[in-house]
Parts: structure tokens; sequence; C-alpha cells
């Protein structure tokens, strides 16, 4: 009980005794005036009028209402100063008086009920306004806590506290809390994953602790933070001050949740901006790479023409064309790659004759390795097969450079299209007879810048890139890849499938 | 024999001295710059047999040098692109360009494109026009009177339309033809889209190759047509 309703209890019945006498009094000088007695019950009643409208609740008006009615028959009626009365017409006299003196305290109290409601409800929507207006200004999660616990300390006349949690729902280690009007102070928590688990208990409004009662402020997918209100003050708050702090959590809570969504959109925005500048960065280089290995494999391929093959300037031209073929097929390989990580694949997808794409890829790799044979098998139909023809032909010359690293210019590589009627897809099967693909690498072979260890390190170097393409290329067009080895004999086969159908959402779109 | 004078139109120049030296060794003349307004002017002034246009240039689009040579020349054009750029290509072949070469190129591709296109210059055309009536690649043999094809002398059996196609490309033999200029060609502007065309090559391709999928006579330009070789 605060000292505003202690003074209350004091104040009240005093106030009851004293316009109850002054009535009284000037009842006693109506009397000696000899005016009618009308006028002193008059009096009565408008000292009941005022009790009731000076005080709070029925309690006072109902009972100055009783009391008025003795007080006018003990010092009014004959007999004087007693209770029993000589008229017995003067018993209904004291009914209605009785009567009137209810209604007008009840009308009374009423009004004044509904002018406090009333009071009340504008100093909380004050309250909550004040709070909002302060809130859409947040820039940051401190400006929202220090509003909030600046706002709520004022309102309750305590020293309120916010604890935020981050955005995985865990407590953070500091709590803000108002020491004086214009102070606010850090104080740190003892045990952050135990007010956790304690809030996530939570089945009440609010969870009592050792020194706060603690509010918990829900956002929109989890949990935001509490208020903290220290126990003294929470324990007195009345239903409508509880009803405010409800409804100011409540915007506390909608412009937490607005600060992280729009922190969410700018950071993602950011990493999308970042994204594209590196894939672009990428891009340029591997660009600007293109031109002048063109005029170093160009350059070093006439001096090839120049020499004869047992000059011994020969084999230079020969390793540095290589070097540069081979930085080639790289920058082919990132350029597609930052083609597939852009986010959103946009496949060129038409209808192509596999055995265009195929000779296309086979006529690359016959120009860069002449001393290989390429076995190939088709079906007598032809095979149309929604594509996109240049990644495609990217995977298969990927497939078959791999397969003439492991093999030795003598062995044979196989490659198959089939079509597989039940499944209605397109089967490419690409087989070599090198030494097979070792059970510890099997499991990585799609992994982006895996190379094999078991290699001699740069005997035939191989990119890391090749397979991770295939693998994204094919996935982006529907289709599965795998690899494994030989069973017939030694060597790797790499399988991949297309869809032979364009699928039905795709020709929607 | 006067030496066949070829413009380069390249800005880069380890490429372009790569070129020359090439085409110097093989015979012929150069002549060289790296801008593209020049570059119109010396096509105007020197004439030319051969124009080699790189596609990016910093100043002009490429594009733009091949189509104001095209409004008052028939000078064969090639045109050097990025891998790629198939949309390029293909617009600047439909724009009258001769031929393509996609960097990196290696020296014997770059002097067979020359020489291709050496053969469908203006000068050259006018013995070519006359009609030769039969034409032999390897073991192809089209006779344009007969309307006959013959494969090692055995006679082939080839649909109107698919006579057609292969008489077009053997006729252009050594230069790509894009997709859209084949169908016209052959249907007309009523053509529709290249998949009546891809089915007729297919057929074709497994009347006349030994293995359609590492194809000999007809090879696929991805993207961009098809280029009927030369010889074997």
């Amino acid at each position: 009980m605060n000292r505003r309703d202690k003074a209350r209890m004091v104040v009240q019945p005093l106030l009851v005794v004293g316009l109850l006498s002054i009535s009284s009094g000037i009842g006693y000088a109506f009397h000696f005036s000899e005016f009618p007695e009308t006028n002193i019950v008059i009096t009565y009643l408008l000292a009941v009028h005022m009790i009731a409208w000076l005080t709070e609740g029925f309690l006072w008006g109902l009972l100055s209402s009783v009391i008025a009615t003795f007080l006018f028959n003990f010092f009014f009626t004959e007999p004087y100063l007693t209770f029993s009365v000589n008229d017995p017409s003067y018993i209904i006299t004291f009914f209605i008086m009785t009567v009137v003196a209810l209604i007008t305290s009840t009308i009374a109290s009423h009004a004044q009920k509904s002018a406090l409601d009333a009071r009340q409800k504008e100093t909380e929507t004050k309250a909550v306004y004040n709070l909002t207006n302060h809130l859409t200004d947040a820039s940051n999660i401190n400006d929202i806590v220090g509003f909030t616990v600046g706002e709520i300390s004022t309102c309750f006349g305590c020293r309120a506290a916010c604890l935020c949690f981050d955005e995985n729902g865990n407590s953070e280690r500091f709590f803000i809390q108002q020491q004086t009007e214009s102070r606010q102070v850090r104080r740190e928590i003892e045990n952050p994953e135990e007010i956790k688990r304690r809030m996530e208990q939570l089945k009440t409004g609010y969870e009592i602790g050792s020194e706060f009662y603690d509010w918990p402020i829900y956002g929109y997918e989890k949990m935001l933070g509490m208020i903290r209100i220290p126990i003294k003050t929470a324990q007195t708050m009345s239903a409508a001050q509880t009803r405010l702090l409800r409804s100011m959590i409540e915007s506390v809570a909608l412009a937490m949740d607005r600060l992280r969504a729009s922190e969410l959109h700018n950071r993602s925005r950011e990493e999308t901006v970042q994204e594209r500048y590196r894939a672009n960065l990428l891009r340029a280089i591997s660009h600007d790479l293109r031109t002048p290995l063109s005029g170093i494999m160009g350059t070093s391929e006439m001096i090839m023409d120049m020499s004869t093959q047992t000059d011994p300037r020969y084999d230079l031209a020969s390793a540095i064309h290589k070097d540069a073929d081979w930085l080639h097929s790289l920058v082919e390989n990132i350029l597609s790659l930052t083609r597939l990580q852009e986010g959103k694949l946009i496949l060129n997808k038409q209808p192509e004759a596999v055995e265009e794409v195929l000779a296309g890829a086979i006529e690359r790799i016959s120009k860069q390795w002449p001393e290989y044979e390429i076995d190939v098998s088709m079906p007598d139909e032809l095979l149309m097969i929604p594509m996109d023809a240049k990644l495609i032909r990217q995977v298969l010359i990927n497939l078959l450079d791999n397969a003439i690293k492991h093999t030795l210019p003598d062995g044979d590589i196989h490659i198959s299209v089939e079509k597989d009627e039940n499944s209605h897809f397109a089967v490419f099967k690409i087989t070599d007879s090198g030494s097979g693909i070792s059970q510890e690498d099997l499991p990585h072979l799609f992994q982006m810048f895996y190379t094999s260890r078991t290699q001699i390190a740069d005997a035939k170097h191989g990119i890391g890139l090749g397979l991770t393409i295939c693998d994204a290329i094919i996935k982006a067009h529907g289709g599965t890849i795998e690899a494994k080895n030989r069973n017939d004999r030694t060597g790797a086969e790499f399988t991949f499938t297309l869809p032979m159908e364009v699928q039905m959402y795709e020709q929607l779109s | 024999m006067l030496k066949p004078t070829i413009l380069v139109i390249e800005d880069e120049e380890a490429i372009c001295n790569f070129i020359t030296a090439i085409l110097n060794s093989n015979g012929y003349q150069v002549i060289k710059t790296g801008a593209g307004k020049e570059g119109l002017s010396m096509a105007a002034s020197y004439s030319p047999d051969v124009i080699l246009l790189d596609l990016g240039l910093p100043d002009i689009d490429g594009v733009e040098i091949l189509k104001s040579i095209r409004e008052w020349s028939k000078i064969p054009v090639v045109v050097v692109s990025a891998r790629g750029h198939e949309r390029e290509k293909v617009e600047a072949l439909d724009l009258g360009a001769d031929d393509y070469i996609v960097k990196p190129f290696g020296t014997s591709e770059l002097l067979a494109r020359i020489r291709t296109a050496l053969r469908h210059s203006p000068q050259s055309m006018g013995a070519q026009a006359l009609g030769e009536e039969k034409t032999t690649i390897g073991d192809l043999q089209l006779d344009y009177e007969k309307r006959s094809v013959f494969l090692a002398g055995k006679a082939i059996h080839l649909t109107p339309v698919e006579y057609k196609i292969l008489a077009l490309l053997s006729k252009n033999a050594g230069k790509v033809l894009t997709h859209d200029y084949i169908m016209k060609e052959i249907w007309g502007l009523y053509a529709g889209d290249s998949h009546t065309l891809r089915v007729n090559m297919a057929n074709i391709r497994r009347k006349i190759e030994e293995n359609p999928g590492a194809p000999k006579y007809i090879l696929t330009e991805m993207g961009v047509g098809y280029r009927m070789v030369e010889e074997l």
C-alpha cells in the first residue's frame, strides 16, 4: 500500500464526518429560524452528494446516505436527540430521504468513476503515444532500449530496465537500467542461459526474479528481450498499470521487429551486392585473361610452325602452348562457374540435337589432344533434348578432358548416349581405361577445388573446378551425375542424365 | 602474282603482331590498325582483299564498322570474337560478315579462314558464279547438274530438301552458314524454327557420315550454324 492510499484512508472519513457535521450545523440554523424541515433534508442530501463526488468508490456515499437519515432523525424530529419518532409520517420522510440519498450518491460515484477511468485511459494513451513516437525515430536497438527504459521509468515512477536478446534468441550479457532521471547504466547479467531458459518456460505473463519482475517482449518470430520492473513497484501495480505496461511492451516489440527486419534486409542486400561484385570481378579478370592468352597461344604455335620438331625451341614453344591452353580452359571454367553461381542460373534451354553437342565437344578435345582417339556410340534415331548447349558441351569437354588426363594415349576412351524409355532420361556415359578413382577420392569428386592428393603434384595438373561445374550444370538441368570405377576393368566411369522433356512448369512459364 | 592484301582491324597489339607475322610469312600483304575509324578509311582507300575485324574495338562497335563497310562494298569480312559471344557472331554473320574466328585461334585455323574468304571474294566469285558442275570433298561427290550425290562412288538417296541443304553447304564449303540463312535459302521467308533443319541435318549425316557423333563433312558451329569442310 503506498502513501497515496494511506492518505486517502485518512482523508475520506474526515470528509464524511466534516460534511455531515456542517450540514447538521446548517440544519440547526434552519431549525432555530423555523424554516420548514424540507430545507434541512435537502441540505443533508447535498452533503451526501458531495461526499459521493469527492470520495472514491461507492462505500462512503452509501454510508453517508444512511448516516444522514439517522442524523436527521436524531437531531430534528421529535423527540429530539433520540432515534425514536412521534409522528409516524416521518417514517415515510426517512425512507424517501434514504432512497434519494442512495440514488444521488450512486450516480455521483459512478460519474466520478467514469471521469477517473477516462483520465487513466488518457494517461495510458499518452504514455504509449510518447513511447511509440520516440521508437519511430529510433535508428538502432540502443535507441529503442534507451527510450523504452526512460519512458517506462517515468510512467511507473521506478527504475525500470531492459534486457535484449540477440537474433538467435540468446540473452545478451548486459542490460540497461534507469539510474536517475537522466542517467542510464549498463549492468551485467550473471547467468544469461539461466534467464533464457526461465523465459522459455514462462507460462504466466511475467516472471518473478530476486530483484525484478520480468516481462517478456515477444516479437513476430521469437523473444526479443524483456522489460524488468523492480519488485517493489511491480507488486503494487494496479490492473490498469499492468495493462499500460503490456501495451507499451507491445509497441516496443513492434519497433524491435521493424528494426530487425530492416537490418536483415540491409544485410542481405549488401551481401547480394558483394556477391555480384565478386562475380563481376572474377568475370572481368577472366575476360581480360583471354585476350593475352590468345596472343601467347598463337605466338607459341607460330614458333612451333617455324621450327622443326628436332629443334629444342620446338619443345619450349610447345610447352608454352600447353600451359597457355590449360590456363585458357581454366578461364573458360571460371566463366561458367560465375554464371552458375550468380544464384539465378538462367539456362538458355532449347531442344538441341545431342549428336551436334557431342561432336562440338569431341572436336574441341581432338584439337587439344590429337594423339587420343575417342570412341562414340549413339542411338540411330535423332535425339533432341532441351538443354543449354553451351553448358552441356562444357560438361562433356570437362569429362573427356578428365578421362584423357587419366588415360595413356593408346588407352580407349568411350562416350555413349542412350535413351532410357522408362524414365524419359537420356543417359550419357564416359568411360576411360586409366587407373580409376581411388576410394578416398570418390566422395569428394564433385567438391570445389578438390584435386586428388594421390596424384603426383603437377604431373598433369587438375583445376579442381571441372567436376564441380559439371555437377552444378547437370543439376540445374534437372539431371543427375555420378562417378564410379568400371566393373569390367580398371578405369573410371562417369554417368550423367538429362530429362528428355521440358518439365511442365517450365513450359508454362 | 600480286600478293593479296589483308586489312587487320584489331586493338590488341599482341594478337595483331601475331596475325601479321603469320600472314606475312604465308605470302600475304598486311595493313593494320587498332582503331575502328581508321580501319574504315583504310578499307576505302586500300581496297583490301579480306578484312579481319575484331568485334570488341575501343572506339566503335565492330558491328557498326561491318554495317558501314557493307553499305558500299562486298569485301569479305572475317570477324574475330571471344568465345561465348554466339549472339554477336550470328548478328555479324547476318549483317554480311563472311565468316568468324574465335579467340584463341591457331595458325592453321586462321589461314583456312583467310583462304576461304579469298575464294569467296568478289574477284574470284566471277569465275565461280558461272557454276561448277561438280564438287568433290573427300569421298563425297556432288553433281549439281544431275542433282545427285555419291559417297565413295555409291549413289546416295537424299530427299529434295536434304539435297538442297547439302548443295547449299557444298557451294559455300569452308564457310559458316547460319541457321537463319540456310532456312531462308531452303524454305523461303516462312521458315519456322530450326527444329526442321536439325532433323534434316541429322538425316543427312546418317547418310553421308561414318559416325554422326564425330562428323567429317558437315561440322556444327554451336549456336551459330553449319560449316562444310573444303577438304578432308
